[in-house]
């Protein structure tokens, strides 16, 4: 694609009354190729009229360049229309009178005749044949708007600029503009750059939707590329497997930005205490059953019995949420998906390398594969099932959410249709959706599955939407699920308070695990600041659970959908004889797997990244000092498709691994980002070649 | 809402519940050269106590002429609107109206335009009483450091809040909103809608409230009056709205039936009860 408009460390500065200056946009570069759609979006005063105004050369930047089709923009032109919000129709005159006006004053080139049919031409592109001749009193809202952007088309510009042209029509008659804007758009090749703050607006229309940060000093704070078909269609959009992942995606950033000062004022100065360097604690979880240790340290006084007397739980909806939190310290510890140190660690999401430590597993099993029903009914029970069903329907790669790419759903998934010889990446299409919303998604057929936590898997059965195709016991058993991370200079700088949060989550894991809680602990779970949902969602095992059934059965018997969620599954573990202790072989099976997807390099320097991420000296002391017998055996892993992974040789590992994205290794540096220069130098290379 | 529910539960057990707003059989018609212009038909709507309805439709369904009736502006042609079993006739104080344009008097300040409307209503209280029911609910709305401004001083959800403060100072009963919220930004709307609740829920009047954003229909409401098209518009669903109160945005978010009902609605509007103005 040509690139069309390009801005180029873009900055713009006000001057204020008494020498002051206002920083309204902070170095901006963004580029936006021919016929593409590109919307802005962020809350009021966040600078993108600014920016739209710096392109269409109504204001220059104070810094930095605007280039249109490679020429600087300095004034405005013809060739970049713009179109407010307010229409700016000249009320004396009518539509057909406004529109003519502007063509006859542009294109001049053109005889008399061939003026009035370009007139003609786009009356009847907006459809407004039988209002040409009233003038702007005499017609609605979005007919004004119509005849304002008819008059902004006629002159064949090379880019549209839209000013959130429908902010002042109401929600119905905006949706009408957007189809017809759509259409227009797409049949004209025109190129537009749009500023809305409506985000349903902006999944619509865009191909690309770009989220400013709060002034001042606004900045582009994330691009989201909008990878849905067209022509589209609203309801075909609504209905889209990623619809409401993008829109949640915008709504994560646009409530972050509002959150953002709220959330720095958490992280407050360090109150020491008890020879603790810190007792006040921020802790961030997702309301998930795996949130019991957490939520029973707080409730059943752990946290102050190990001296943490000012612990305030922080619910976030998305693991997303969790990873912002850490990375922009407002958090000072959180429970995280086992792969989520690692991956955050090593720059996962192309994202700056932040270190994280993890001193301890909380959970371990708690996952399943859900189908949707209709699997059921073409006789999926199993993964050559599934893998055969696939093959009859290529045309229809089935779709499954995952939760975050670090989670343990989303590599066990991999690694489950992996082994039955599915490409994940080819022959299905993973979806990163916010745990809450996988059963709506699942029910209302945009996913065919998905592989995540309880109580997700057992709500799915429970209201008809799904059944479990495979459990832990499917895959691997025992296999850690979540983990307390926290920063490395964190756990630096407060050493003592790091082993008091062990001790207490350690004891509130073994409270937990005693089935004699497990009826207060599922009242407590369902209660609104957790998972807010009925107890007979949360299950925890006990009683009429299936004990113990050989790993690596694929075959099961057909029971009941919700039987089989509550018997069949391998339900949460709190707390097991050394299944605590964060283990270096588990984490480098999960680094394999990242690096295995592509989503991070894998490090040359493991074993260094191992002993720093995995801090097994603060578990160890932390258990002593309770008591605990601290003992354990290091072996290997075994999965269910009889592959071992062995400590020794993860390189020799990968590349024995038949589907995988291309590897890459690099020498990772942990050194703090204000110690260091670049974090991670990356060299592309195929593994065998590095090993 | 609770009203509401122990409104169901009577009715399980057979005994009759005292309907607290009920439109029965209601219709509205102009009458033009070409004959009658229907605009409502046979509108059937019982409210309970209490209950907080959002009205949703394409513009010229007749939502606010069914409010209109409601308040009095209007009368209908057909049926009947009663409050508490009593029919409606003019409109009175205890229905009141806040509009998107905020309909306040620019040459007096906002503590004044608020102070109006108390005296109107009770011109028998002191005027330190009344004063003080005007610096309560500028409290309320969060603005008693703006008393002393005038309407052009403020911004647009500031107007609206004045608005509000006004309607409810004069303690309704029925509180009907036009769009109220349908001209302020995205942040500000939340926040009002926010504000809106929190008041709601401590006068624990009724709210009768029309909206083209169907978010903030599904945040607000107990349940949504769907419209069908006009000439001859009437009530085509009413959904009931399932989230507990107080309500979280977040947290609504979270919940699998806020996709499956904002589906539902957006299917109705534009696939089932499709508009286009060039029509």
């Amino acid at each position: 694609m040509n690139t069309l408009v390009n801005l180029e460390q873009v900055q713009k500065r006000f001057a204020l009354p008494g020498g002051h200056q206002y920083h309204a946009l902070d170095p901006i570069d963004l580029k936006i190729g021919t016929g593409e759609f590109v919307a802005l979006i962020g809350h009021s005063g966040c600078g993108k009229s600014t920016l739209l105004n710096l392109v269409a050369g109504l204001l220059l930047p104070t810094e930095g360049i605007v280039l249109v089709d490679g020429d600087r923009v300095s004034t405005p032109g013809p060739e970049r229309m713009v179109v407010f919000q307010h229409y700016s129709l000249l009320p004396w005159l009518t539509a057909r009178q406004n529109i003519a006006l502007a063509v006859n004053a542009v294109l001049t080139g053109l005889g008399r005749e061939e003026r009035e049919a370009t007139v003609e031409e786009y009356i009847r592109l907006v459809g407004l044949q039988h209002a040409a001749d009233k003038r702007p009193a005499e017609i609605s809202g979005g007919m004004k708007q119509r005849v304002a952007i008819a008059r902004a088309l006629a002159l064949h510009p090379k880019l549209l600029l839209l000013d959130e042209p429908f902010g002042a029509l109401d929600a119905l008659t905006r949706g009408n503009l957007q189809e017809q804007l759509m259409r227009i758009c797409q049949e004209h090749r025109v190129t537009t750059l749009m500023v809305t703050h409506d985000v349903d607006e902006a999944v619509l229309l865009a191909d690309r939707v770009v989220m400013l940060t709060n002034g001042p000093r606004s900045r582009i704070g994330s691009v989201l590329e909008i990878a849905i078909p067209r022509p589209r269609r609203r309801m075909e959009v609504i209905n889209h497997p990623s619809y409401y992942s993008y829109r949640s995606e915008i709504i994560y950033f646009l409530s972050q930005q509002k959150r953002i000062k709220e959330l720095r004022a958490r992280s407050r100065a360090a109150v020491g205490r008890h020879g603790l360097e810190k007792v006040n604690l921020e802790i961030g979880f997702v309301p998930l059953t795996a949130c019991a240790p957490l939520a029973v340290a707080k409730e059943r006084g752990f946290f102050a019995r190990h001296g943490l007397e000012e612990v305030n739980l922080v619910r976030e909806t998305s693991w997303r949420g969790v990873r912002d939190g850490i990375a922009g310290g407002w958090l000072d510890a959180a429970q995280m998906p086992a792969g989520m140190p690692l991956w955050m660690s090593l720059g996962g999401g192309d994202a700056e390398p932040t270190p994280v430590v993890s001193a301890l597993t909380l959970t371990r099993n708690g996952n399943a594969v859900t189908l949707h029903q209709r699997f059921l009914d073409a006789g999926v029970h199993n993964l050559r099932d599934l893998r055969g069903w696939i093959t009859e329907n290529s045309d229809h790669p089935p779709v499954f959410g995952v939760v975050h790419p670090s989670s343990m759903h989303n590599l066990l998934l991999r690694y489950w249709l992996a082994a039955g010889g599915i490409d994940p990446d080819r022959d299905v299409r993973l979806q990163t959706i916010p745990p809450a919303q996988l059963v709506a998604n699942l029910r209302s057929g945009t996913i065919d599955g998905f592989c995540v936590g309880e109580p997700w898997n057992l709500r799915a059965a429970m209201e008809g939407a799904g059944y479990i195709v495979a459990t832990d016991r499917d895959i691997w058993m025992g296999h850690p699920g979540k983990v307390l991370g926290v920063r490395e200079p964190w756990s630096r700088n407060y050493p003592n308070t790091h082993v008091a949060l062990v001790k207490a989550l350690l004891d509130a894991c073994r409270w937990c695990e005693d089935a004699d809680n497990h009826e207060a602990l599922r009242e407590l779970l369902s209660r609104r600041e957790y998972l807010s949902m009925d107890p007979s969602y949360i299950d925890l095992g006990g009683e009429g659970a299936v004990a113990d059934v050989a790993t690596g059965t694929t075959q099961k018997p057909r029971l009941d959908p919700v039987d089989a969620a509550r018997y069949q599954c391998a339900h949460h573990r709190f707390f097991l004889a050394a299944g605590n202790r964060p283990s270096r072989t588990e984490h480098l099976w999960l680094m394999t797997q990242l690096a295995r997807w592509g989503d991070v390099p894998f490090p040359r320097n493991w074993v260094e990244v191992l002993e720093r991420m995995c801090r097994v000296d603060v578990f160890s002391t932390a258990a002593r000092e309770l008591g605990l017998d601290i003992s354990y055996q290091r072996g290997a892993i075994d999965l269910f498709d009889g592959v071992s992974f062995q400590w020794d040789d993860p390189v020799g590992y990968l590349n024995g691994l038949a589907i995988k994205h291309d590897v890459y290794m690099a020498e990772v540096s942990l050194t703090r980002r204000d110690q260091a220069g670049p974090g991670v130098e990356r060299a592309w290379s195929d593994v065998a070649a590095a090993a | 809402m609770k009203a509401l529910y122990d409104g169901v539960t009577e009715r399980q057990d057979g005994s009759r519940r005292e309907t607290y707003l009920e439109i029965a059989g209601l219709g509205k018609h102009y009458d033009t050269p070409n004959g009658p212009y229907p605009v409502l038909k046979d509108v059937d709507l019982e409210v309970a106590a209490g209950e907080f309805i959002c009205v949703v439709g394409h513009s010229g369904c007749g939502k606010t002429t069914l409010l209109n009736m409601v308040s009095g502006f209007a009368t209908p042609s057909e049926g009947t609107v009663r409050l508490k079993g009593r029919p409606v006739a003019g409109p009175v104080p205890d229905r009141m109206v806040v509009f998107q344009g905020y309909a306040l008097l620019p040459w007096l300040t906002v503590f004044d335009n608020v102070y109006l409307a108390v005296n109107a209503v009770n011109p028998e209280f002191s005027r330190g009483r009344k004063a003080q029911i005007v610096d309560e609910h500028l409290a309320l709305v969060g603005l008693e450091d703006a008393a002393r401004h005038y309407p052009a001083q403020l911004s647009g959800g500031m107007k609206q809040r004045v608005a509000i403060a006004r309607a409810l100072a004069i303690r309704p009963e029925v509180l009907i909103l036009d769009e109220p919220f349908g001209a302020l930004d995205a942040i500000t709307k939340e926040d009002l809608q926010e504000q809106l609740l929190t008041i709601w829920n401590e006068y624990r009047c009724t709210v009768l409230m029309i909206t083209h954003d169907i978010d903030e229909a599904l945040f607000l409401a107990d349940r949504l009056v769907l419209m069908t098209n006009g000439p001859a518009a009437t009530i085509g669903e009413i959904i009931e709205v399932p989230f507990p109160r107080p309500r979280n945005r977040e947290r609504i978010l979270e919940d699998p039936s806020y996709y499956q009902l904002r589906n539902d609605v957006l299917e109705y509007l534009y696939e089932r009860y499709a508009h286009d103005e060039t029509a």
